[in-house]
């Protein structure tokens, strides 16, 4: 197990600011300092890109997952280059950063056909920076028992690739001790979702995303004491901030808190997401079983509720109905980064799905990085304004 | 003190605006240039609305004062501030209680909005990727015709048929507009083809929130008097003419949200 910092030691009781600047301080780069001493202690970090890829495949051993981002991206040169004006921000953003080399210390890359910006990535990776190891999983569009069993086939694929590159064993008893610490992990971090329940919650959306996006960037073993810390110390903290409408955010590809922050700022508080590192269903835990395999397959598939799946509209609709019942919202935010087919096409559906159970409903076009925080704010005040708020 | 005086003002990319009212109508509207900082804008707006109220001498004076617009966070004595969609929906709504439906040409966005039957906004979107179809597109154009926006509306009122201009973004529409014109097409035909190619961009924004009569079109773009007829043609339904100034319709909601908490 990864040592921990004299930092993730530290705090606890010296106040929220210490708290949360440690994650915001994992969040800033890439590279953050856990991640650099996890690489110094010989782990294998493996970057990849959507929530179908099992991460816990990615932590068994002495493997470290990193879910790819580009924080603090200004433009896209290199990539526009090789990526079409209709792939997505969020594809050239990452792709630009892998070709400046701010991914360099990763040992590996799997990523799905989860759309056709993420196949075009991969392509252009393989094109550009051509990484040792680099595998894209087939994902299916259904889920079904067939599909289940389709994906223990790719599992176990990329478990044998992992074994024959890296030179490494995964064993079943590996991947179950993975699982475990994937379970932990989803389980602290729910724990402190569930305090946004409340109607004076002690953690905005702003907060409770760095958490999120720490927790997929960094090694488990360094944020069990940070988070556990964090839980406690919320349990005695008062939330100053008058906001004056609750709101939960929809979407696709969201990892820069940076963007809930606006929209808190305009003063609709964030109390749920289900947004790709979101919470819903992100922080559901892995069932007891026997094949790790089989439990890793049919988990990823099921619990992650994507618009690129056919057939469960109403699964993911109801989803959304009930987290807007449980968090008591008064309203909703649907996001999608330009060109993103997929969000784009679910937002318009879901949006008239949603208003006709008389939610409102908010929908924004918007970019990987933020942009035009201006007009931003005006959509997100008058989006209160109009629901009387 | 004993009178009440109301007042809204919005801090605008172009424009600043101000309209101040009392319990029972409007006292005074003003229109100023934008300045670099918003918060001179709005200065600006006030005080020049107020030198037309003799009671008023100081900006402290006003019982509630709204800010809107870009700028609304700006305005020195403000006790609120609002979006200007919802000023906007309200400041119609005043004018005329049959208006539905809204679309709003400033000097760097458009909006198009629906409204309740009560005067709240029932939907909205705005473009903000680019300038394509505001004030600043109408400025750029009448650059390259080397005329103002006024002379700009009045010569594609000459036109006797149109050139489409297919660019949205004002860069490439500008080199396309100087392409039509070293081809000696006339310039009141292309100067046409501009304000169609604006009226469908606001076309497209309407239906996307609902075209609900009555329909009214405020903003600084809205005493463009060829671009309101292009408009009416392409919706092929009427445009209701507002009594007071388009432009300051902004302000005015903010005036009557003032008047509505300041009571």
């Amino acid at each position: 197990m990864a040592t921990e910092t004299a930092e993730s030691k530290s705090f606890g009781s010296n106040g929220n600011q210490m708290m949360f600047s440690l994650f915001d301080t994992i969040i800033r780069s890439p590279l953050n300092r856990f991640m650099e001493q996890a690489v110094d202690e010989g782990k294998i970090p493996i970057g990849y890109t959507c929530s179908y890829i099992p991460r816990m495949i990615l932590s068994a051993k002495n493997l470290v997952p990193f879910r790819v981002f580009a924080p603090g991206v200004s433009s896209t040169e290199m990539a526009d280059t090789y990526l079409p004006s209709t792939i997505c921000s969020y594809t050239k953003s990452i792709l630009d950063f892998a070709i400046n080399g701010r991914y360099d210390f990763l040992k590996g890359w799997v990523l799905t056909s989860s759309c056709q910006h993420m196949s075009r990535f991969f392509d252009n990776l393989k094109h550009t920076v051509n990484p040792p190891f680099i595998k894209i999983i087939d994902l299916p569009n259904r889920v079904s028992e067939s599909a289940i069993r389709w994906m223990m086939a790719e599992m176990n694929e990329l478990r044998t690739d992992i074994q024959t590159h890296f030179q490494i064993t995964v064993s079943d008893e590996d991947l179950n001790e993975a699982i475990n610490r994937h379970n932990d992990s989803v389980q602290l971090l729910s724990a402190i979702g569930e305090l946004r329940k409340n109607k004076t919650p002690v953690i905005s959306g702003t907060e409770f995303h760095k958490l999120m996006m720490a927790a997929l960037v960094a090694p488990e073993a360094f944020l069990f004491k940070p988070l556990s810390d964090i839980k406690d110390a919320l349990s005695k903290r008062e939330l100053k901030e008058d906001y004056r409408a609750r709101v939960i955010l929809v979407g696709g590809q969201l990892d820069d808190p940076a963007y809930i922050n606006i929209i808190e700022q305009s003063g609709a508080l964030v109390v749920s997401d289900r947004i790709c590192t979101g919470s819903i269903p992100g922080l559901d835990p892995i069932p007891h079983g026997t094949d790790p395999i089989e439990r890793i397959s049919a988990h990823t598939l099921t619990k992650t509720s994507c618009p690129r799946m056919m057939d469960n509209f109403q699964a993911r609709l109801a989803a959304i109905i009930s987290a807007y019942e449980t968090f008591q919202a008064d309203g909703i935010i649907i996001e999608a980064i330009k060109f993103c087919d997929t969000w784009g096409l679910e937002a318009r559906e879901l949006t008239d799905s949603l208003r006709e159970k008389g939610i409102p409903v908010l929908k924004l076009e918007r970019e990987y990085r933020i942009t035009g925080e201006g007009q931003l704010k005006t959509r997100i005040q008058a989006f209160i304004e109009s629901m009387g708020k | 003190m004993s009178k009440n005086f109301y007042a809204g003002c919005d801090v605008g990319s172009t424009t600043g605006k101000a309209v101040i009212m009392n319990d029972k109508k409007i006292l005074a509207m003003a229109i100023v240039e934008s300045e670099i900082d918003p918060e001179l804008t709005a200065r600006n707006a006030l005080l020049k609305a107020m030198a037309q109220v003799r009671e008023l001498n100081r900006l402290e004076d006003m019982t509630y004062l709204v800010g809107t617009g870009y700028g609304r966070t700006e305005v020195p004595f403000a006790h609120k501030n609002v979006s200007e969609i919802s000023c906007h929906a309200l400041g119609a709504y005043f004018i005329d209680k049959k208006i539905r439906t809204i679309v709003d040409i400033g000097g760097q966005d458009i909006k198009g909005i629906s409204l309740h039957d009560n005067g709240t906004v029932k939907e909205f979107v705005m473009n903000d990727k680019c300038a394509a179809g505001t004030g600043k597109f109408f400025e750029a154009m009448g650059r390259t015709f080397k005329v103002d926006l006024t002379e700009f509306s009045k010569l594609a009122g000459k036109a006797k048929k149109s050139i489409s201009v297919t660019s949205q973004c004002s860069v490439f529409a500008e080199s396309e507009v100087i392409s039509l014109i070293a081809k000696k097409n006339p310039p009141e035909n292309i100067a046409l083809g501009i304000h169609e190619s604006v009226a469908k961009r606001c076309y497209t924004l309407l239906k996307r929130v609902g075209l609900n009569q009555r329909i009214t079109i405020t903003g600084g773009c809205a005493k463009n008097k060829t671009l309101v007829k292009t408009l009416k043609q392409i919706l092929k339904m009427d445009i209701a003419e507002l009594s007071v100034d388009p432009q300051i319709i902004g302000a005015l909601g903010a005036a009557v949200f003032a008047k509505q908490n300041g009571k």
